[in-house]
């Protein structure tokens, strides 16, 4: 029980360091909402959609949106952790270095949620669709939990290299596809007022991915962040 | 009577080494940097490990503090194989090239992390009492991406000793140190050394250390070539006239 208590604490110290680090610096959660802001704006005015066609678009460009945020606060989450080599500091503690990797997941989880919480009154106003809407914001922690599991995973595959700004995308969208397409599926279904019974298999595949990215973490991030 | 030769046993068991490492091979990019090296220090040992640039001394000092799993060979602390024993880790305090530092936060705030992370008690005293002994007070408040390099060495010092761990791994520990600091640090070795803590500092200067050090470690294309006692060297004179190359 004692060695389960330091665990958990340690997830929870990493995640706090993880917050604090990101209220004094305030260089990963500004710059990841300007850029899904960014996003929006672009495919708006670039694309001229009619409203029915809005309607049946607004669920991919938000996890598009979504997706390339969640990619710039992974590689800050990285680079944060590679200045002064502080991750050194976090596999000198004396728990399972699996506990790093849930504090980073939870840490980056939320500061990617933030985003998208600011994003669904804009996509609101922009594809006249109502996104406030709570089974949609299931879908979307569902969705995010898969996807910022599995970049917090190759994000640490990423950090011992000199290229990894350029490699975690290249390697975090092909595996990520299958979590976009589900989640892009399951927020359609919610948008068109489908009953989640309906979309069951899309939300699945979603809880699947959860489990396999979080146990993968679970079993290999020792191994991984290994020299 | 079964029970009073159970315990002459134990009371007759050879004590482990506190730092034991036995055929360590490490390569990187196919490059061997340590090869089948072995090396034992016992309990209270203040172990100066010298060497030339290159020679593994940084290496060896992460593999024994759990940051760099070697290829082959085995690593213990006071008996217990450090492999996959996350606990292991508590009674090791690393001191490396880098800080380990979160530059946006102050000191306060990175000992006070590596506190929690270590599950002490009494946090804010600990924090304190570690930021005072480095004559870091005035300071304490800043970010340390404002500190200049020794400030931010003495600031590593502390988190190093923050735990109180009963080995100490220090890796150059006098770079950046001003001559006031450093004579600090020296004094603060001193008092560290003493049973029940174990210390291996690798220094490519180690002269200030001959001082007070217990022995010294000689690592040489990937293996030590010699350990001697500091008041034993003039038998090892090929020690003795590295050493005073060094300086």
């Amino acid at each position: 029980m004692n060695g389960f208590s330091n665990y958990l604490r340690m997830v929870w110290q990493v995640f706090r360091k993880d917050l604090q680090v990101e209220w004094r610096g305030r260089q990963g959660l500004p710059v990841m909402l300007i850029f899904a802001l960014l996003v929006v704006f672009l495919f708006n005015f670039a694309l001229q959609l009619t409203p029915g066609l809005q309607a049946g678009l607004a669920a991919g460009l938000l996890w598009v949106s979504l997706a390339f945020a969640s990619t710039l606060g992974l590689n800050r989450s990285v680079s944060l952790e590679g200045e002064n080599n502080a991750l050194a500091g976090l596999l000198l503690a004396p728990v399972d270095r699996s506990a790093i990797f849930f504090g980073k997941t939870l840490s980056n989880l939320t500061f990617t949620f933030l985003v998208a919480l600011v994003l669904l009154p804009v996509f609101s106003l922009f594809y006249q669709q109502n996104m406030l809407n709570p089974r949609l914001v299931l879908v979307i922690l569902l969705g995010l939990g898969a996807y910022t599991s599995l970049g917090t995973l190759l994000a640490a595959l990423s950090i011992q290299t000199r290229t990894r700004d350029v490699l975690l995308p290249v390697l975090l969208y092909p595996l990520a596809l299958p979590v976009l397409i589900a989640a892009v599926e399951a927020s359609r279904g919610v948008l068109a007022g489908q009953p989640l019974a309906e979309l069951q298999s899309w939300l699945s595949l979603l809880i699947a991915s959860n489990i396999l990215f979080l146990a993968a973490g679970l079993l290999l991030f020792d191994t991984i962040l290994e020299e | 009577m079964q029970y009073n030769d159970a315990m002459t046993d134990t009371e007759n068991a050879p004590v482990p080494p506190a730092i034991e490492v036995r055929g360590l091979s490490k390569r990187y990019n196919l490059q061997p940097v340590l090869k089948d090296l072995s090396l034992a220090l016992a309990d209270g040992s203040l172990c100066v490990l010298v060497g030339s640039n290159g020679a593994g001394k940084t290496t060896l000092l992460r593999i024994i503090a759990s940051l760099v799993r070697p290829d082959a060979g085995f690593a213990a602390i006071n008996g217990a194989a450090l492999k996959d024993n996350a606990a292991l880790r508590r009674q090791i305090g690393y001191l490396g090239h880098q800080t380990l530092f979160y530059s946006d936060l102050n000191a306060l705030e990175n000992l006070t992390h590596y506190a929690r992370l270590y599950g002490l008690d009494n946090v804010a005293d600990r924090v304190h009492a570690g930021i005072a002994s480095m004559d870091l007070v005035n300071h304490q408040h800043k970010p340390v991406r404002t500190y200049s390099r020794g400030m931010l060495q003495r600031l590593a010092i502390a988190r190093a000793l923050l735990h109180d761990p009963a080995i100490l791994l220090l890796d150059e520990p006098y770079t950046g140190l001003d001559k006031e600091a450093a004579q600090a640090l020296d004094l603060r070795l001193r008092g560290l050394h003493q049973p029940g803590r174990t210390l291996l500092i690798a220094a490519h200067h180690p002269q200030r250390l001959l001082a007070f050090a217990s022995q010294v470690a000689w690592l040489r294309d990937g293996r030590i070539a010699q350990i001697q006692a500091v008041d034993r060297l003039s038998e090892t004179p090929d020690l003795l006239h590295y050493l005073a190359e060094a300086a």
